[in-house]
């Protein structure tokens, strides 16, 4: 099981995430991602990677339990 | 300060036993309470199971599973959470001014059945922190018992951000959710919980499971520490069976008829309190806010919100800004501006889980209750008019 989890303590509100993964995030009006929360599924699982490596301050984070 | 005249008993007092007559120092202390027995790791499980003893600081977990995620070895220390960051509640800075020495028989009592070297004692209270220090210097423990004196702040009492002060950090949650039982004190196990936790610990070391249950709930028996304070005549610290009804507890401490926010400032407003009935998780850490009718409830509210917000540890985007952003429109609310009142709805569902602690959480439960409770107030506001009553600030908050 596969969700995206952001560390809030690191999140500065780039916004980046939410232009690469549109169906997963949305962003609040301070330009802070909002989850949908829903489960990754194995197709969307390299771009979900992308996402994580391309968050500038290493928030993002994909989370499998 | 609490005095001794602050201190009330509804049936058999335990944890608050022999203060009447004052603090109690070593000799007092045995002498009310006996000698704490040594008990087993097992022991102290068994006993905190049969019981259903639950953490005394808010979150209400239950001890002996937090006890059983320990591992079987290796245990680093065991952590006496004394911050009481709810500005309102006092019972912990109670316990530990006048009764330390029955929560240090709970804390070093457990360090010993862990195999534990260090029992870590934080508190902020400079009184309370002196009191201890006097008590340390009157018993031998046998290990390395430490008082630290960590930050006051709101959310500088989370468990994990005690943790982070303790080890020379900055008191803030960490990002990660970790458990302290596997990374706590320098990343290594440990047991932490309430001042009145480990209290409730020494009593029932010497009471023992059946006697511990002769008074309280049968689901978690035994009594609780309550702070009453607020629109009432005698404030203070009350000791009380669990599941004592929330009309006798106000009775006792004269308070004025009117709606009581329960759990303190992350807590819930009630419009009623016939019928209901103070035990875990509901009372929280036991704090008891009588509104009263004389004050105006949305003025008092918005300036819970404004302290609360103004306590955000300032790490967490959707905290730091939809605090404040709450803030803004609970006074527009009360100032009669409907958007107030529509931009209060959208943001209450904004910050609740997007942030490093529940402090974001805590305040959006506060604040949804209130809109709830309040909810003729709020439409009087609307209207233009106001409610008509001044902001007494007796809840605390903004000053
Ligand atoms: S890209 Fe990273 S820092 Fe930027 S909003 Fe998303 S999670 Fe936050
Ligand atoms: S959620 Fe708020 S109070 Fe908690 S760590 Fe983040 S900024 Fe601080």
């Amino acid at each position: 099981m596969n969700k995206l989890e952001i560390d809030w303590t690191r999140c500065d509100g780039h916004g980046l995430c939410a232009g690469l993964l549109p169906d997963d995030v949305l962003l609040d009006e301070w330009g802070f991602p909002v989850l949908r929360g829903r489960e990754i599924t194995a197709g969307e699982l390299p771009d979900a990677r992308r996402a994580v490596l391309a968050c500038p301050a290493l928030a993002l984070r994909l989370n499998n339990r | 300060m609490i005095t001794v005249e602050e201190i009330r008993v509804i049936g058999e007092a335990r944890v608050l036993a022999g203060l009447d007559q004052g603090r109690l120092d070593l000799q007092r202390h045995l002498l009310t309470h006996g000698d704490q027995p040594q008990l087993t790791r097992a022991d102290y499980t068994n006993l905190s199971e049969a019981v259903g003893l639950r953490g005394r600081g808010g979150a209400a977990f239950p001890v002996a599973l937090k006890l059983q995620d320990l591992p079987a070895r290796g245990v680093e220390a065991v952590v006496v959470n004394g911050s009481e960051s709810e500005p309102v509640s006092r019972k912990d800075r109670l316990l530990l001014t006048q009764s330390p020495h029955l929560v240090l028989d709970g804390a070093v009592g457990l360090a010993h059945a862990l195999g534990a070297p260090h029992v870590l004692i934080a508190v902020h209270d400079p009184a309370a922190a002196l009191s201890v220090r006097e008590a340390l210097m009157e018993r031998d423990d046998g290990l390395a018992v430490e008082v630290r004196e960590t930050p006051g702040r709101f959310v500088a009492g989370e468990a994990r951000a005690v943790l982070s002060a303790l080890e020379g950090g900055l008191a803030v949650p960490p990002g990660r959710r970790v458990l302290p039982t596997r990374k706590g004190y320098h990343r290594r196990p440990t047991f932490l919980s309430n001042v009145e936790t480990f209290a409730q610990l020494a009593v029932l070391a010497r009471l023992g499971s059946r006697g511990f249950s002769s008074t309280g709930l049968i689901s978690e028996p035994g009594t609780q520490l309550l702070t009453v304070d607020g629109a009432v005549q005698w404030p203070g610290v009350i000791e009380a069976p669990t599941g004592v009804p929330l009309d006798t507890v106000l009775q006792y401490a004269g308070a004025e008829p009117g709606p009581v926010l329960l759990g303190g400032y992350h807590g819930r407003w009630l419009e009623q309190t016939d019928g209901v009935t103070l035990q875990r998780p509901e009372v929280s850490a036991g704090i008891i806010l009588a509104l009263g009718p004389a004050t105006c409830p949305l003025g008092e509210v918005t300036r819970v919100a404004q302290w609360l917000s103004s306590q955000s540890a300032g790490q967490c985007g959707p905290c730091v800004f939809g605090l404040a952003a709450l803030v803004d429109d609970f006074a527009r609310l009360t100032v009669g501006d409907p958007q107030g009142w529509h931009d209060a709805h959208r943001h209450l569902g904004l910050v609740p889980g997007r942030g490093a602690c529940a402090h974001p959480d805590g305040t959006a439960r506060f604040l949804t209750s209130a809109l709830e409770v309040f909810d003729d107030d709020v439409q009087r506001h609307l209207s233009g008019r106001g409610c008509g009553r001044p902001v007494l600030g007796l809840l605390g908050g903004a000053r």
